[in-house]
Formats: C-alpha cells, sequence, structure tokens
C-alpha cells in the first residue's frame, strides 16, 4: 500500500469491494475533524488482508451523539483533535489565567467520561491519544496547550475500560516526519489535518488490532538458522566461528534477535526452527553454545533436515495444526524467501535486511503481527499445552486403535455455566477459533458479558484435561433461548484438542441440560467459512435433521425428545454447577 | 498530461474516462462535491508531485482549468 497512490488505493478497493465476499467488518470514524480519506485507505489495506471492512465516517464534529448512535459497530475509532476543541483553541488558551485553564481541562474530563461511558458497549474502540505536536513543535518553554494534552492523557489512561485502546499518534510523525504527516493547508481551508501518506500509516499502526479481532494474529514465528539467528554458516564455519554474541561486532544483531524470540514465547508465540542442515550440529548450538539465547524447550518444532522449506513448513503446519496464514516464516536467503513466497503466499515471509544493524528494528515491527487483543492466562500456558501436545501424539502410536487411545489418555471435561471469571477467555476463543468453528461469529469481551448477563443465553465454556495435563479452557457453547426453542448460536473447540470425541461428550451435555429446561426443540446452524470445512457434517453425525441447504449455511433441528446420546465412556464430564 | 488528469478525476469520481472531456465542470460529476475535490487535490498532487496554493484549489472548478493549473506549476 506504500507505494500505491490515493487514486490507486480508491480504484483497487472499488474492485475489492465486488470480489470479496467476507462478512462485512464496520468500522466507524468519529471525529472533529475532516478525515474522510481514510475510509479508502482503510478499506483496502484490509480488503488486501481478508477482512471486509466497511468504513463509515461519522458526522463533523458530533463526537458524543456518534459515540452513541454508532457503538454498535465492530470497531470504533475516535479521532478528537484538541486542535479543534473550539477555533483557534491552540493560541487563544496561551493566554488562560490560571483559573481558566484549569476550568477548561476539568470540563474537558468531564466530556471524556462521558465518551467512555458512551462508549462502554462497544465491541472495540481504537482512541487516539490527545496530541497538540502540530500546533506547540516549535514552541520553546512552557506551553499551555501542552499541559492540557498531558492532563488530558493523563485522565484518559486512566479511566478508560478494557475495550479501549489508546493509539499513539506521535509514533507516525516519528515515523514519517511532521511535514509529511499534517496538511496546514487544508486544515485552514478545509479542516482535513492529515495527509493520505499520515493515514496510511495510521492504517498499518491500528492493523494488529483489527487483525486480532477477526481471528487473524499470527501464531507461529519459524527461523532459518544460518545468518538468520546467528552469523555465520554453521556446515562451514563450525561451532566456535558462528557469531550470536553481544561483545561481537555482527553478533549483536542476532544476539537481540534472539531474546525478542524468547519474549515473544513468553507470551505464546510458537518459535520454532526450519533450516537446512544436519539436526545434531543445531541441536548442539542449541545445547551447548553459550552464545544462544532461546532455550531448548521454548523451540517448540524443529525442521533441521535438508527437504525444501516448502514441505517443512507445510509439516509445521500440519504438525501444530494451525493454519499457514498464521505462519511467519524469516530467512535470509532470497532463493527460499521467494520460492516460499510463491509456493505459499498464505505464510508471511520475512528476509533478514543486508544491513544487519536493521535486522532488530524490522523483527520489532513483525511482533506486532502477533498482537492478541485479550492477553489471558492460556496465552502464557498454551506452549506448554502444544508442547504436552506433541508428547500426546507420540503417545498415540503405541495403540492400536483410536479408541484405546483415547481411553487410556483419562479425559475429563469440566463444565462452567455463564462464568462471569473467563470472559476475556470466551472472547478470545470466538476470535481465534477458525478449524472447529460451527458458526465463527466473533465476540467482544463486552458481547461475551451481555450475553451472561442475559437469561436468553447460556455460555457454556468447558475445561478439558488428561494424564499429560489441563488444556485450560477449551471449548465453548453459546445456547439461545426462546420460550420451548433453543437456538445453537457458538459451538466451538480450540484445535489443540480435535479428535478425542470431546464434542459428541458436550452435546450429550448440552442435550440434558435442555431437557432438565423443559426445552423441546434445538436449532443450529453450520456456517461455512474459509477454515471449518471439516466440521461441515458434524450436526448430520450427531443425527440432528436437515431442514435447509444454501450455498454457505445449513439449518437443523432436533427435536430433543428423538436425541440419541453418542456413547463415549471415556471421557468423565464434571458438572461445576455454577 | 490530459490523459494523466483524466485517469485521476474518473478514479477519484468514479466514472468512466469517456465521462470527462473539456467541458467538464463540478455540477456535472455527482461525486465531485467539495469532499470529492478535495480528493481530486490530493490525488493530483501525488501525481504530479506539486504542490497547490489554496487559491489554485478553488480555482479547479473544471477540466480546462485543472489542465491549465497543473500545466503552469509544471512549467
Amino acid at each position: 500500500m506504500k507505494d500505491l497512490k490515493f487514486f490507486e488505493i480508491i480504484k483497487q478497493n472499488k474492485i475489492l469491494e465486488k470480489e470479496l465476499k467476507a462478512p462485512l467488518y464496520n468500522i466507524t470514524i468519529i471525529s472533529n475533524i475532516v478525515i474522510n480519506q481514510i475510509k479508502d485507505v482503510i478499506e483496502y489495506k484490509f480488503r488486501t488482508d481478508g477482512v471486509n471492512a466497511k468504513v463509515r465516517i461519522g458526522e463533523y464534529d458530533n463526537i458524543m451523539q456518534d459515540s452513541i448512535k454508532y457503538s454498535n459497530s465492530n470497531l470504533l475509532l475516535v479521532f478528537w483533535e484538541m486542535s479543534n476543541f473550539n477555533e483557534g483553541i491552540y493560541y487563544n488558551i496561551e493566554s488562560y489565567d490560571k483559573k481558566k485553564l484549569v476550568e477548561f481541562i476539568e470540563a474537558k474530563k468531564v466530556e471524556i467520561d462521558l465518551l467512555i461511558n458512551n462508549l462502554v458497549k462497544s465491541p472495540l474502540v481504537l482512541f487516539n491519544k490527545f496530541d497538540s505536536t502540530p500546533f506547540t513543535n516549535s514552541n520553546i518553554g512552557y506551553s499551555n496547550f501542552e499541559f492540557v494534552m498531558n492532563e488530558l492523557n493523563f485522565h484518559l489512561e486512566n479511566n478508560i475500560t478494557k475495550n479501549i485502546k489508546l493509539i499513539n499518534i506521535k509514533s507516525i510523525y516519528n515515523n514519517i516526519s511532521l511535514s509529511n504527516s499534517i496538511d496546514i493547508r487544508t486544515y485552514y481551508t478545509s479542516k482535513i489535518l492529515y495527509t493520505v501518506q499520515f493515514l496510511k500509516d495510521y492504517t498499518n499502526l491500528i492493523a494488529p488490532f483489527i487483525m486480532s479481532a477477526n481471528g487473524k494474529a499470527k501464531k507461529a514465528l519459524i527461523f532459518d538458522c544460518d545468518n538468520t539467528l546467528w552469523k555465520g554458516v554453521l556446515g562451514e564455519d563450525g561451532f566456535d566461528k558462528i557469531e550470536m554474541s553481544i561483545n561481537s561486532k555482527n553478533g549483536i544483531y542476532f544476539n537481540q534477535v534472539q531474546k525478542l524470540a524468547m519474549n515473544l514465547s513468553k507470551k505464546g508465540v510458537i518459535i520454532g526452527l526450519c533450516s537446512k542442515n544436519n539436526e545434531s550440529d543445531v541441536q548442539n548450538v542449541i545445547e551447548n553454545h553459550a552464545d544462544f539465547k532461546i532455550k531448548n524447550q521454548s523451540i517448540l518444532i524443529k525442521k533441521v533436515n535438508w527437504l525444501d522449506k516448502v514441505t517443512n513448513l507445510q509439516n509445521i503446519s500440519k504438525e501444530l495444526n494451525i493454519g499457514l496464514d498464521s505462519i511467519v516464516f524469516i530467512d535470509d536467503s532470497s532463493f527460499e524467501v521467494n520460492h516460499v513466497k510463491s509456493q505459499l503466499p498464505q505464510v508471511e515471509v520475512i528476509q533478514v535486511p543486508e544491513k544487519l544493524s536493521e535486522y532488530p528494528a524490522l523483527m520489532n515491527k513483525v511482533s506486532n503481527l502477533f498482537y492478541n487483543l485479550s492477553n489471558t492466562k492460556e496465552d502464557t500456558l498454551r506452549n506448554s499445552m502444544y508442547s504436552d501436545n506433541l508428547k500426546r501424539k507420540s503417545h498415540q502410536k503405541k495403540y492400536k486403535n483410536i479408541d484405546a487411545y483415547l481411553a487410556s489418555l483419562g479425559l475429563v471435561v469440566e463444565v462452567s455455566k455463564d462464568d462471569q471469571q473467563n470472559i476475556s477467555r470466551i472472547s478470545q476463543m470466538t476470535q481465534k477459533t477458525n478449524q472447529f468453528n460451527l458458526t465463527t461469529k466473533r465476540y467482544t469481551e463486552n458481547d461475551v458479558k451481555q450475553f451472561l448477563e442475559s437469561s436468553e443465553h447460556i455460555v457454556y465454556s468447558f475445561s478439558v484435561s488428561d494424564k499429560f495435563g489441563s488444556n485450560g479452557i477449551t471449548a465453548l457453547a453459546i445456547i439461545n433461548i426462546e420460550d420451548k426453542i433453543a437456538i445453537i448460536d457458538t459451538f466451538l473447540m480450540s484445535c489443540r484438542i480435535i479428535g478425542r470425541n470431546i464434542e459428541f461428550s458436550i452435546m450429550n451435555f448440552i442435550i440434558s441440560e435442555l431437557r432438565l429446561l423443559k426445552i423441546e426443540t434445538l436449532r443450529s446452524s453450520y456456517i461455512e467459512s474459509t477454515k471449518n470445512i471439516q466440521v461441515k457434517r458434524f450436526y448430520d453425525d450427531c443425527s440432528f435433521q436437515n431442514i435447509l441447504v444454501s450455498k454457505s449455511q445449513s439449518d437443523y433441528k432436533l427435536k430433543i425428545i428423538d436425541y440419541k446420546p453418542t456413547e463415549i465412556n471415556y471421557i468423565k464430564l464434571l458438572n461445576n454447577g455454577n | 498530461m490530459e490523459t494523466k488528469i483524466k485517469n485521476v478525476m474518473a478514479s477519484i469520481f468514479d466514472v468512466e474516462l469517456d465521462q470527462i472531456n473539456d467541458t467538464t465542470t463540478q455540477g456535472d460529476l455527482e461525486n465531485w462535491d467539495s469532499m470529492g475535490h478535495m480528493n481530486l487535490v490530493v490525488a493530483l498532487e501525488e501525481e504530479f508531485e506539486l504542490v497547490f496554493d489554496e487559491e489554485e484549489i478553488i480555482e479547479m472548478m473544471n477540466f480546462k482549468l485543472i489542465c491549465l493549473i497543473v500545466s503552469e506549476k509544471l512549467d
């Protein structure tokens, strides 16, 4: 997008709008400046990334009313510019005395509180921090306007609710310079403050939030080894000659990249290797090289062999049970980078920059791709859970049939009903689960909270454990109750627990619950997405009656009285009964 | 240069190329409102790598005048 001109973006966006058949992601901009040009920039950027963004621009300078009117948008962007609090404020305010200044700030704080309150039910709000830079940049010494900015940002930081994320506009000025960001000429003539270049950069800045909200955050970071994790070629230069020490001229960059990888691993990102090398040589470096900073147990998958990288990356995707589009791959060789790019366009491929000094900063940027809206306990646990899973897979080989194997696992499913403690995990699962997800409806924490509070919805969350360890909350069902009819709004399971027939056990449980509630009919739907083909026949398998089939959706009905539970005696179901 | 301008205008105002000719003026195209006009200004500035004065922005009321102002700027 960086190199596309504005009119080309408009043109391409029109084409994408017609072609893209994904569900709409509604974004509303509420603002006290003119910012209409952001519409095409945002829509184009996210449509290229598979998110069918639809941008609406609120009324000019109508923030309070718009925040109520559009609170059900999937995303609200707040451009509340200090410079247009009122006409010429940036000069007028410098003549305020202390009393008047304090009054002004207090009045604005009340407005901020009101706005936050209006936005409380919005799924996600990106709120630009107040910024005086365009009008105070050349000041030396004290400025009232800057003082106001600091006071209001402080107030904002201390009062925002969890659904609001603050965006630091200053980072864009740092990136592309103030004069490339602001067009003071159009600000005076038509209250357009920002240039198209700024809007492009802004869109990139907020991208991780939007990708995460749409279940498109990256999950795995896979490294090549030679000249990617260390300087030099292990097979030629040898164990003692490769560099990755903080004390070496070329090694320091790799040291920092390794540390960055460790930090990501702690946040739940999967770290892996995909390298043409002798496996034992690399393993020796990992375990015995004093300068190697990534712990052996943090590297969850290693494809160190002489197969081509495309095959290896495909195997990584299969073994970890994650989509290719969840993978970021880093390599120094143009040949490998281009090969993977052309064969696996879903994989995000990064090439180590020629100027090594740019490598750590590039990786810092890359780490944003893993940004997660709700960083919950499960994320840090997830890595240990993935490696438990790999243990399970090797365990699997010893048994003759899958049932015997499953029976040996000692599976326990714990049910919680309308569990207030796990709102963020529940929301996160709706946002991140793609494969075993019957309807792929994405819900924010606020949505979940409303389900929990409403008497027309029941939210069941399921925590799964076995003799190897706990997987945490990994399955979810949201049921709508309408008199004698129940509807399965959401039924999903994390890919970590697929293949254990847990879904059938859960269905048995749900139906026994509905019986107690005297429900007579259960309705459900399968809504097709690009990733959930494997559950297309799930309701058929549960002996639901298929009542309507259209191109991308099948609707089902089940008379509760007719349900025949699937016999599974190796899963123990514990009902916490709360 | 005229073809380039036509191209930009067609994209910005979402019309076919042949709908823009020497007599095309602000009232002729539905999307050529005040916002559309600012989009046109930004797009022309990018395309020809120049910066218009406020006066010129106001004067660019029809295709002919746009061509004139751009060509004067480029000289």
